[in-house]
């Protein structure tokens, strides 16, 4: 995922020929790298996002046990639903529709994929998804087309602050912000009520929090319902820092399944811990060496990997 | 040379606040059949994992004939004569028997398989796959992979677990004229008292984490403190 | 030599004879483009099945390796660094070689992870080629340049589908005969030992991290190996061929045709292509053919055709599994 705006003044900005161009790639601006603050803060954006992303996946898999590798497509079709009711009824009941629409689908994966396929091998889970997310691609980019789409903020939050002598774009504060209050509400969530806590210790150990009459079924539509929101809440939220495209759920799938993984397969604090490292990262590749950025996080995690083959922090945490 | 076939030595496991082993020490000496046994959850599946290294590395040292072996992984152990078998049985399903044995005895030193599948009763059913042989056949199976090679020493985790009356006492009297035969030095996990007061010469307590007693098996089965802890089972 | 040695010689030669003959028989041009097309995959999926089969873990990102394999050779002919031939030998190699370092770090982690990164892996590397213009021109992709001969044969032989065909035949049946006498060899032996007890294997003496890592350099190995012929046939190399849905098309043969046997992966290949023609002009929408097709056949057929081949086999009291 390329965050498109970094034009001089800072404000948040569209890139003027991608709308109308076919799939075809320019590559980013090249300029001057900005200051470290604003370098901080753009990695802090897109952690942020990758977190919201990722940790959906968590709850999925501390559940389930399984992988959702259509969560990236669950985020690039909030991106897109967000988009066209934005269009119609404005950027902020896009937002709610978007997450509703893809909460209800998450409700559906639960109800149709996850659930009959409970018994078989976590790996048939995983085939089916992805078969998922190769169908989603395809339906996403007969329904929208495969040009560049793009969308603005809303007025409120469309205009920049000033920041030791750099403007930075408000959206992008709010950002990081929504990111942070997801943080906090899913941390609260799951330890102070009673489904957070059978989810932590589902995440632990899943066969004994079954046996213990917990309503296994209801529990996990609503961790797969709200995993699933959590994507297209990302997918929407990012919507105005980025180009849409149908191929968009595929960089920041890549980099949530390292941030999952490099967290420690099941760990929220850990997934947390490591978003805000890719984030950071993957930023810096964007500026630096645009065009292998991709493979920087890659190659951070193999780094932690071999340090620490468990991942950073151990699950349940 | 030292005088002592295994010993350990400040073993200890903890998981959180609860120890499993409370800084154990035990020593064999070459060629003895040392049982070890005491009441569930008393440390004794641990011990066997801190000695044959596995699971968390241990804190305490672990010696194999006077060589520091704390800090080798399994493998590494295996390779320097130390061998276990397991409690559950952990062969390869799909694998026939001749084919695992076969595996182990690439991996050893001497080649002993036709002697081990001799013994353990297994030659008739090399052909067939370990998934399709009975549980007692694939218990002497488990075991047959920890011979493989002639280890020096041998760690067994209730072999006899699932095995007959009958086939427990024949599996016992085996691995003692085995051990003879070969000069190895045994450490047997059991429930069964047959088994242990067949073919054992000393007996190691384990309550709680900590050794109780030890001795022979007649002054270990008369001390007081063992019958309070069994609370009246075969040891009375 | 041995009966059943010779026996399976037999049955090599006849195979890869047959396989030459095809193009005599079969007059359409179009259906010939389609089972060269098919046979280049069956390479693929063949190292996708081999993965599973010998380290029983998935990989959803093969295609990295088929696109190292063609882009190397795309590459070597853009820079004109090395006789092709070389190049070949250089992308499978160098594709076994980044297998055995991801190998390392991924081996360690549980089959659910693995299979992640895998996707992550692939897609990166997608994601390098696309971006990075200087290197591969990105979208727009390269022409690959031909020498006037490749190993000694005219370079028209590796463009004709009929030769082209053959050729890839007799890889194909090299490639089945070596996986098969590896799966006989000790090595083998131990890597389904580890595949099914990774716990015992280390406690009968035996490292269980470089095995298996180097079962994912050959299966690598071979889709570049794949990726390169592709390279010499289509004579053009774009990110597609690192693209997921290259992974997935390799998946659905594999779960097609089963990965018990060696020669599985293979026969879901043949299956598959028989399929796409009849699928006819829906190119458009492949992708989610694909997708809806590896769900399909995933939840329907779970030991997929060679499974059940096998299990008739044994019924019949042919063979033991």
């Amino acid at each position: 995922m390329r965050l498109w705006e970094e034009t001089d003044d800072g404000a948040p900005g569209t890139v003027p020929e991608a709308t109308t161009e076919r799939r075809r790639y320019r590559g980013p601006p090249r300029r001057a790298a900005a200051p470290m603050l604003i370098q901080t803060l753009n990695g802090l954006v897109y952690g942020g996002l990758l977190y919201v992303l990722a940790v959906g996946l968590v709850l999925i898999f501390g559940l389930r046990r399984v992988v959702n590798f259509a969560h990236g497509s669950l985020y690039m079709v909030g991106a897109y639903v967000g988009y066209t009711v934005t269009a119609v009824a404005g950027f902020w009941v896009g937002i709610v529709v978007a997450v509703l629409v893809l909460t209800g689908i998450g409700v559906i994966l639960d109800r149709l994929v996850f659930r009959p396929l409970q018994d078989e091998d976590p790996i048939v889970t995983m085939l089916v998804t992805f078969g998922l997310l190769l169908v989603l691609e395809d339906a996403v980019r007969t329904i929208w087309g495969k040009d560049f789409l793009t969308v603005q903020p809303p007025p409120l939050l469309a205009g920049v602050v000033h920041l030791t002598g750099t403007s930075f774009p408000v959206y992008r504060l709010a950002v990081i912000g929504a990111a942070i209050l997801v943080a906090i509400g899913l941390s609260l969530w799951l330890r102070m009520s009673r489904v957070g806590l059978y989810v932590r210790a589902s995440s632990v150990d899943p066969l004994t929090t079954g046996m213990q009459g917990v309503d296994t079924e209801f529990l996990s539509a609503t961790v797969v319902a709200i995993g699933s929101g959590l994507a297209g809440l990302s997918g929407t939220i990012s919507a105005p820092l980025v180009a849409l495209s149908p191929s968009m759920g595929g960089s920041i799938l890549i980099d949530s399944f390292v941030v999952v993984v490099t967290g420690g397969l099941g760990s929220f604090t850990g997934a947390f811990i490591a978003a805000m490292l890719i984030g950071q990262v993957h930023n810096l590749g964007v500026v630096f060496v645009p065009g292998a950025a991709s493979m920087i996080p890659l190659v951070l995690m193999v780094l932690v990997l071999i340090w620490r083959p468990g991942g950073l922090v151990k699950a349940g945490a | 040379m030292s005088e002592w076939a295994l010993e350990g030595d400040g073993l200890t496991r903890r998981y959180g606040g609860f120890a499993a082993l409370d800084d154990v020490a035990i020593a064999l000496r070459p060629g003895e059949i040392r049982g070890l046994i005491g009441p569930n959850g008393a440390g004794k599946s641990t011990l066997m994992d801190l000695l044959s290294g596995r699971g968390a590395p241990l804190s305490g040292r672990v010696r194999l004939f006077g060589r520091d072996i704390s800090a080798m992984p399994a493998r590494q152990r295996r390779r320097a004569g130390l061998a276990r078998s397991f409690q559950k049985t952990n062969i390869f399903p799909d694998l026939t028997v001749a084919k695992q044995i076969g595996l182990a005895t690439s991996a050893a030193e001497i080649d002993n398989s036709v002697e081990v599948m001799d013994a353990l009763g297994l030659t008739a059913l090399r052909d067939r796959r370990a998934a399709d042989i009975s549980h007692g056949d694939q218990r002497r199976l488990d075991v047959a992979l920890a011979l493989v090679g002639r280890p020096r020493v041998l760690l067994l985790d209730e072999p006899a677990a699932g095995l007959t009356m009958a086939e427990s006492l024949n599996l016992a009297l085996l691995l003692r004229e085995l051990a003879a035969r070969w000069q190895v030095t045994v450490l047997i996990v059991e429930h069964d008292m047959e088994v242990i007061f067949s073919i054992c010469s000393h007996l190691t307590v384990l309550q709680l984490g900590r050794i109780l007693a030890e001795g022979t098996p007649e002054q270990v089965r008369s001390m007081p403190e063992v019958i309070t802890a069994y609370l009246g089972s075969s040891v009375a | 030599m041995t009966g059943k040695a010779t026996r399976a010689l037999g049955i090599c030669l006849a195979v890869g004879l047959a396989g030459a003959l095809v193009p005599r028989l079969i007059g359409s041009p179009l259906l010939l483009t389609l089972l060269t097309q098919a046979v280049l995959n069956a390479i693929l999926a063949t190292g996708v099945g081999f993965l599973v089969r010998q380290n029983g873990l998935v990989s959803f990102g093969h295609a990295g390796f088929f696109g190292i394999g063609a882009y190397v050779v795309a590459l070597s002919g853009k820079y004109q660094v090395m006789p092709i031939e070389a190049s070949l030998l250089l992308g499978i190699l160098g594709a076994a070689g980044l297998a055995l370092l991801l190998g390392a770090a991924m081996l360690r982690l549980a089959g659910v992870a693995f299979s992640m990164l895998t996707l992550a892996v692939a897609q990166a590397l997608y994601e390098l080629v696309l971006r990075w213009r200087g290197l591969a021109n990105g979208d727009d992709g390269i022409a690959v340049q031909l020498p006037r001969r490749i190993f000694g044969l005219d370079q028209s032989v590796f463009q004709q589908p009929a030769s082209m065909f053959t050729i890839c035949w007799i890889v194909l049946v090299l490639v089945l005969a070596g996986l098969a006498l590896l799966i006989a060899s000790h090595f083998g032996t131990l890597t389904m030992a580890i595949r099914e007890n990774e716990e015992r294997a280390r406690f009968i003496g035996y490292r269980t991290l470089p095995p298996r890592a180097v079962v994912y350099a050959i299966s690598a190995a071979i889709a570049a190996l794949a990726g390169a012929l592709f390279a010499l046939y289509n004579g053009f190399v774009t990110p597609d061929v690192l693209y997921w849905s290259l992974s997935g098309e390799a998946l659905v043969m594999a779960v097609i045709g089963g990965t018990r046997a060696v020669w599985g992966p293979a026969l879901g290949a043949l299956i598959f292509f028989l399929f796409k023609n009849a699928a006819g002009d829906l190119t458009e929408h492949w992708p989610a053919i694909i997708g809806g097709t590896l769900i399909v056949v995933t939840v329907l057929l779970p030991r997929g055709a060679s499974g059940s081949v096998a299990m008739l086999m044994e019924r019949v009291g042919m063979r033991a599994p």
